[in-house]
């Protein structure tokens, strides 16, 4: 196992945690996440649909990253919802809705929505990490594979 | 190369799934799944259904609170808001 292949199952790794642990919690408190997403700026009508949404994509983007051929569609999809969840919390930063809501509908609830955003784009940086290096081991995969056969 | 991996995945899904049922409030403790109170400067009320009847604009203070017995715990951070709940804009200064 080399240098780069470790750093890839690590992000994997830490990406999974965040994502499973993230749904599983909303889905053991279901009636706190759903007053939780109702208090955001959002419109309510959005909520049926959103609290069952973001857990279920969520658990996807885990079970994708777990496996070595469905990792480069987890690690994208991770980095569209990471970044999702990075521009929502710099629109509340910068006053876009008509409130700014408490910060407790985030993976780490104690944290603060300045706080939050560091958090997300850490992990916006190690999706992005993720596919440059799954797309470097897959091009050198392609390579050996190659060889192989002259 | 394969065991490491197996052994990377298996710690880090245990961790995630362990660590949410550990941090969980039915097995911790029970806020926002209770029923939430505000305080209106002289007593504590019945605050209705978040998003519904009341938001919690901010981080500063306590929003809501729950009752454990007799006493009444902070639960939400934030202020209680539940009307013109918009975001007073920023004064403007002379330079």
């Amino acid at each position: 196992m080399n240098k780069r292949q470790v750093v890839l199952e690590s992000i994997s790794a830490l990406l999974i945690m965040l994502f499973l642990y993230a749904s599983i919690s909303k889905f053991l408190d279901f009636q706190r996440f759903i007053g939780e997403m109702n208090n955001q700026p959002l419109p309510n009508s959005w909520t049926p649909f959103l609290v069952w949404t973001v857990p279920s994509l969520e658990i996807a983007i885990s079970a994708a990253l777990i496996f070595e051929r469905t990792r480069m569609v987890g690690f994208i999809a991770s980095l569209a919802l990471m970044t999702l969840f990075t521009i929502y919390a710099a629109a509340i930063l910068l006053h876009f809705f008509e409130y700014v809501p408490c910060s407790c509908g985030g993976v780490i609830r104690k944290l603060t929505w300045p706080q939050h955003l560091v958090f997300n784009l850490f992990f916006v940086a190690l999706s992005v990490m993720g596919i440059i290096l799954q797309r470097r081991s897959s091009f050198k995969s392609i390579i050996i594979t190659k060889n192989s056969f002259v | 190369m394969k065991k490491i991996k197996l052994s990377i995945m298996t710690l880090a899904i245990a961790l995630s799934i362990g660590g949410a049922f550990a941090t969980s409030p039915n097995v911790t403790q029970t806020c926002q799944s209770s029923t939430q109170y505000y305080f209106n400067g002289t007593g504590y009320v019945l605050a209705g259904t978040a998003g519904v009847n009341y938001i919690c604009v901010g981080t500063q203070g306590t929003c809501t609170y729950y009752k454990v017995g007799s006493t009444y715990v902070p639960c939400m951070p934030g202020a209680y808001c539940n009307s013109n709940c918009r975001t007073a804009p920023t004064p403007k200064t002379k330079n």
